[in-house]
């Protein structure tokens, strides 16, 4: 079942910082997709024991969903939303 | 101490004494260490999905961490189904697998599978042990992340060369986790005192947070009316007047109006899940929302809520309580009505009056309601049964009852009794189970005259899987494919098999003498119940639909039941 809170199509970044786990990047992929968005860009670069991903994401359902979802993973260490816009259509 | 003797230390350290396993290759270090632990009671099921789900209703039944342990490969990839059903219901396990060797990890080897990959939706948490000297420190964190929170399941895949590997780092310290904060509580005060008609709205976050009875002392002292979700139930204990029941797709007349009219509603340890809301459009369209959660990621995830109160329920509860205790709530008018609505459209079975009347799930679950003690615990499977078991069985305390609320996984209830059954052998532990669902998991009767544990099991048989039917029946058209069960086995004769004595009842009469024997029988027993096989649950909401869509039993002429509208 989808929200009933669906909005247009937006465009997100988010800047994600993890521990450096097993499968640490594979768990923020999925849940990314899980929870209805579609990820456009993604850099990764790895400090130490920590990971910095910056995520440019684009979905229809409240980012704050998707943003509370990854805090939960155990390896994530914090999530921070640097921007959002309404995306641009896939066809333009 | 080498790995395997790390992690029996570890489970000794945190009183965990019981574990549910299978051994197999690359677990076989854990459970060469097992023979010289006299205090670890494992017990060993016949499948391994018997050994999650049991886990799983050890925790369920008992609020304490259930554990299970396989080998890799199949071993772990039969656990998949009792790990979604434990993650799926926020119950706390510890999974323990082996994997092949470290060198061997991504060579295919025999027996491999890359079960971290597999089930990373799944887990609150998984890990893939790559040095040994990780061990001890990773058991710790698990142990404590699977309980801490909003619990779950845990995974730890663990290399049979770390098993076997000496480790010379030491068991961490243990930390306690600091008091929870309790939030401020003055603006949901003010909403509680401003609303005409509030409602309570509990699930089964009350009972993983342990707080039963403070939950209970709220919902005394507020008055408020309140409904349940399926994991909520027995929640508000056995004879609460203000208590209206489950809500939903088969909840009560009653509740789904009291949802529907309320100005407020207050949900508690609640995930507004689908089956309970319904159509979320048409869901409780006049109030506002006050979400009281462990989790901050259901807070807003379906509905918006107009004022959230994260942090430990126990805290928060107490405040309100005390808060209300000093100026009560002026609700008398809508408790009232909520009362009227609970009499004439709350769940009714009345009793057959005649004798040699085929026997109906909901007359059978009122009957056992009322024959078994407070203390009882049903364990449910999945189906038609396990909502006349929801509908019509009054819980005296919510771990009292175990269902597979989220996942719905057939075959849960057998081994999820075994489970509860370990967790407390002198407690009435029964099954209720249908045809279609005992034979998911039959093997387990070995399990139950292994131990000889005291397990009761009821198995309501109508020869279909009824709850496909039923919507096969009412949503497409009447057109039944592939529901048909005729050919079930004897399962009397099968439960003797198995060196298990069981009844065959059939008609009303004998219910009662049924379930008096098997209850007062010294050992495990299985009563087989055959039920009509056109009987159905009622009322009904089609799936996607409002709860306002309820559909009712259609009028019979001699009704068995009333389901007063």
């Amino acid at each position: 079942m989808k929200p009933n809170h669906e909005s247009a199509s937006q465009r997100y970044t988010l800047n994600c910082r993890m521990n450096q786990e097993a499968a640490a990047l594979e768990r923020l992929c999925r849940v990314v997709r899980v929870r209805g968005f579609r990820i456009s860009r993604m850099a990764m670069e790895s400090t130490g024991d920590t990971l910095d991903i910056a995520l440019t994401l684009e979905g229809s359902r409240p980012v704050a969903m998707l943003q509370s979802q990854l805090e939960k993973l155990h390896s994530v260490a914090g999530v921070e939303l640097v921007s959002d816009t309404m995306a641009r259509s896939r066809s333009a | 101490m080498n790995g395997s003797q790390h992690i029996l230390a570890a489970f000794h350290r945190h009183n965990i004494s019981t574990v549910f396993g299978y051994p197999g290759g690359c677990i076989m270090p854990l459970y060469d260490a097992l023979v010289d632990d006299v205090g670890m009671e494992h017990v060993l099921c016949r499948h391994e999905q018997a050994c999650a789900l049991a886990a799983d209703g050890y925790a369920r039944a008992s609020g304490q961490l259930g554990v299970c342990i396989a080998t890799s490969g199949p071993g772990a990839t039969n656990l998949i189904t009792g790990v979604a059903n434990a993650y799926m219901d926020s119950i706390p396990l510890l999974v323990i697998t082996g994997q092949v060797p470290s060198g061997l990890i991504g060579t295919d080897a025999f027996q491999e599978t890359d079960i971290l990959g597999m089930t990373l939706g799944i887990v609150k948490h998984s890990y893939l042990v790559d040095d040994p000297e990780d061990l001890p420190g990773i058991l710790e964190e698990a142990i404590d992340l699977a309980q801490a929170g909003r619990p779950g399941p845990v995974w730890i895949d663990i290399p049979k060369d770390i098993l076997l590997s000496e480790i010379e780092a030491p068991a961490p310290a243990r930390t306690e986790a600091p008091p929870a904060d309790c939030p401020e509580i003055g603006p949901a005060l003010a909403m509680l005192k401003s609303a005409r008609r509030p409602l309570l709205y509990s699930g089964g976050g009350v009972s993983l947070a342990g707080a039963e009875d403070r939950f209970r002392t709220f919902a005394e002292v507020s008055g408020l009316p309140g409904v349940v979700t399926l994991k909520g139930i027995g929640n508000a204990g056995r004879n609460n007047p203000n208590d209206l029941g489950m809500l939903g797709m088969h909840g009560s007349r009653a509740a789904n109006k009291a949802v529907d009219e309320c100005d407020l509603l207050f949900v508690i340890g609640a995930r507004l899940d689908d089956r309970a809301t319904g159509k979320l459009d048409g869901f409780a369209p006049n109030a506002r929302m006050i979400h009281i959660d462990a989790d901050a990621a259901e807070i807003n995830k379906l509905r918006p809520a107009d004022l959230s109160l994260r942090g430990d329920l126990n805290a928060i509860l107490a405040a309100l309580t005390d808060a209300i205790a000093a100026e009560p709530l002026a609700i008398d008018a809508w408790q009232k009505q909520c009362r009227t609505w609970h009499t004439t459209g709350g769940f009714r079975a009345a009793d057959n009056e005649e004798p040699l009347a085929p026997i109906t799930g909901p007359a059978f679950i009122r009957q056992l309601s009322g024959i078994t003690g407070d203390d009882t615990v049903i364990a449910c499977d999945v189906g038609q049964h396990q909502m006349w078991v929801a509908q019509y069985y009054q819980f005296a305390h919510p771990r009292h009852h175990l269902t597979s609320g989220g996942l719905g996984t057939m075959g849960f209830g057998l081994p999820a009794a075994i489970g509860a059954q370990f967790s407390d052998r002198t407690r009435t532990v029964i099954n209720v189970t249908g045809d279609g669902s005992f034979m998911m998991n039959a093997q387990e009767l070995a399990t139950i005259r292994r131990y000889n544990l005291p397990l009761k099991l009821i198995i309501l048989d109508n020869q279909c899987l009824g709850m496909v039917r039923q919507q096969q029946e009412l949503f497409y058209n009447n057109r039944e494919s592939q529901i048909d069960l005729d050919d079930n086995p004897d399962f009397v004769a099968m439960a003797r098999a198995f060196d298990i004595p069981a009844l065959h009842i059939e008609r009303t009469d004998q219910i009662r003498r049924g379930i008096e024997t098997i209850l007062a029988y010294n050992g495990p027993m299985l009563l087989h119940v055959a039920i009509s096989r056109e009987e159905n649950v009622w009322p009904i909401v089609k799936a996607g639909a409002s709860n306002k869509e309820m559909i009712d039993e259609p009028r019979k002429t001699n009704s068995r039941k009333e389901q007063v509208a």
